[in-house]
């Protein structure tokens, strides 16, 4: 984990993406229960605007001797998804993402307020279930999930979320 | 309906999922490993890979 963390940290050192966050499930775990998945998915910023935005990605993946399976990229034994940011809501959620240490190595996660804004938008079975969680498990700013519901306009959908799982 | 058993079944399983929500993320990256490894008994796909960490 912490070789892919530092190739994807290279990637953005060498300017072929702006910025990163890992995001999905790994990003979950790190603020709840662990839960079993099997991808990396990373948010990422491109460089460049472009038709192919995950081309340069690929090259330097190719470059460096990583298989593709299918969307993802298998770096150092992990299948990595690299996800441009697709909204504004995850634009910033990548720009306001938090630093975490694995081992030695430094990396960027989405925050839980993000990720709860980010399953809401979503609205998936598994985001619902992973909603309920981080507002049960996690230590969640109020006042910062506001502002980004409020923003996003995903405040009213929050209301109605939590009027159906919460109140009796 | 209240039930005095369940309501402490259920309030130890929320405490206990807040117990691994506290532990180290290299800690739950190794449970998530040992998930992976359990899940690979059950059924094989060949994307559904254990994590070299």
């Amino acid at each position: 984990m912490e070789k892919t963390l530092r190739v994807i940290n290279e990637i953005t050192r060498q300017g072929i993406i702006s910025a990163y966050a890992i995001g999905g499930g790994i990003a979950a775990t790190y603020y709840i229960e662990p839960m079993l998945t099997y991808d990396l998915d990373i948010f990422f910023i491109p460089a460049m605007e472009g038709l192919d935005i995950l081309a340069p990605i690929h090259a330097y993946a190719e470059k460096a001797g990583y298989k593709t399976q299918g969307e993802m990229i298998l770096i150092e034994g992990i299948p990595v998804q690299f996800i441009p940011v697709y909204n504004d809501l995850i634009r910033e959620a990548v720009e306001n993402a938090a630093g975490l240490k694995y081992r030695d190595v430094e990396a960027k996660v989405v925050t839980a307020e993000y990720l709860i804004a980010i399953a809401l938008q979503t609205g998936r079975a598994k985001d619902r279930e992973r909603i309920i969680r981080l507002l049960d498990e996690a230590v969640i700013d109020r006042t910062v999930l506001a502002r980004i519901l409020e923003v996003f306009g995903l405040a009213e959908k929050f209301k109605k979320f939590k009027s159906r799982f919460y109140e009796k | 309906m209240k039930n005095k058993t369940a309501d402490r079944i259920f309030r130890q399983k929320r405490a206990r999922r807040a117990q691994l929500a506290g532990l180290p993320f290299e800690k739950k990256i190794e449970i998530i490993v040992e998930l992976q490894k359990m899940a690979k008994g059950i059924g094989k796909n060949a994307r559904r890979a254990v994590w070299p960490i």
